[in-house]
């Protein structure tokens, strides 16, 4: 039996091999009895140091043939071996929340933007947009009609100024300009 | 993975050879925690058989969720309390932890267990081995102290002593051969 095969067992009995030394380790303790008494030897030289000593007038070896004896009956198992799932933290790049920020509000801008087409086109098509303005202003009706006529100068006015003052707020207030799509003509 | 964990999925995947090392490592102490229940030291190795049997039966179900020997502890004490059941004699009511299991000397009913031979033998071996320590050359004794006394890894030992790991292993194995001698010039298998 050679040294270095003693000190490879006695690293296992200290439970610090890994890898191929492990391995052979191992291959050596089942396959020569030499070395497996050198392992018990060893491991009860440790045990006494930790103070077991109350079996020690028991040869160990005996326990041993005497359980592996009894385990011969007993069914070999055949578990795969496989890794215990563990959960893995997702790691998104560094700049993915800053990207992911920048398409968030971007996406919220289009969003409010294509609403408030909808809404405008909805204002112009049903309920008038000016119509409030209208019934406080009775005497700017000039015909039956409940809609504005644009080419009353008044009223054309009174239009652009609306839409002036529109376009000076929401330079101020960052609102989204609505003023791009507000137009008039003398069809509505 | 440590070395148990390693031969828990042998065992697990068919080595039967590997639960036998798991035997060797452990008997000792699983008998010296089954002797605090069952005082007759051949029904004491019984029980240790049976313990080591219920857990090859149940090691499919060993997950690793904690260390093998707490998992083969708890099965020792749970055969023990059994045993004692099934004897009609009283298990102790209260339980002892792991930890606690080797500073459990004191108990009453472990003197029945000692008999003069075998106290007069540990009392030999716990001075025959501080003898070997106390022969062994400095680095060398140190090395084995850290690792048993002071449970240090090999690593911790090497940055501790200042040394090569490889070193490390050569000092604790020709500790470990001379203290083997001392056990066994005490024990009679001087050879």
């Amino acid at each position: 039996m050679a040294i270095n095969h003693l000190e490879l067992v006695s690293a296992l009995v200290d439970g610090q091999l890994t890898g191929s030394e492990l391995e052979q380790a191992l291959e050596l303790v089942n396959n020569d009895s030499s070395v497996r008494e050198a392992f018990m030897r060893f491991q009860q030289a440790s045990d006494i140091l930790h103070g077991y000593t109350r079996s020690i007038t028991q040869a160990p070896l005996e326990l041993t043939t005497r359980i592996s004896a009894a385990l011969e009956a007993e069914p070999v198992y055949s578990i795969p071996t496989q890794n215990k799932p563990t959960a893995k933290l997702l790691r998104f790049p560094k700049n993915f929340w800053k990207q992911a920020t920048g398409l968030a509000m971007a996406a919220s801008v289009g969003a409010l933007a294509v609403v408030g087409v909808v809404q405008q086109q909805t204002g112009f098509n049903g309920v008038p947009v000016a119509s409030v303005v209208a019934n406080e202003s009775p005497a700017t009706m000039v015909s039956q009609s409940n809609r504005w006529t644009v080419a009353e100068p008044e009223i054309e006015d009174r239009l652009n100024n609306y839409l002036v003052d529109h376009n000076e707020y929401v330079g101020t207030s960052g609102m989204f300009s609505y003023g791009r799509v507000v137009s008039y003509g003398t069809e509505q | 993975m440590n070395v148990d964990q390693e031969l828990v999925q042998r065992v697990q995947a068919g080595d039967k050879k590997a639960f036998d090392l798991l035997i060797m490592k452990y008997q000792q102490r699983i008998i010296h925690v089954i002797t605090g229940f069952v005082h007759d030291p051949v029904e004491a190795m019984d029980v240790a058989q049976e313990a080591f049997i219920k857990a090859y039966r149940a090691l499919p179900n060993f997950r690793g969720d904690s260390a093998f020997y707490t998992w083969l502890y708890r099965i020792a004490i749970n055969t023990s309390k059994n045993h004692l059941t099934a004897s009609s004699r009283r298990p102790p009511m209260s339980d002892v932890d792991a930890m606690d299991a080797t500073n459990y000397y004191d108990a009453p009913e472990l003197k029945e267990f000692e008999t003069p031979e075998n106290s007069l033998m540990c009392v030999e071996l716990e001075e025959a081995i501080q003898q070997a320590i106390e022969d062994l050359p400095e680095d060398t004794a140190t090395a084995i102290k850290l690792r048993e006394f002071e449970g240090m890894s090999y690593e911790e030992i090497a940055e501790a002593m200042d040394c090569p790991i490889g070193t490390v292993r050569s000092r604790i194995f020709r500790a470990r051969e001379a203290i083997d001698k001392q056990v066994k010039s005490v024990m009679g298998e001087e050879e």
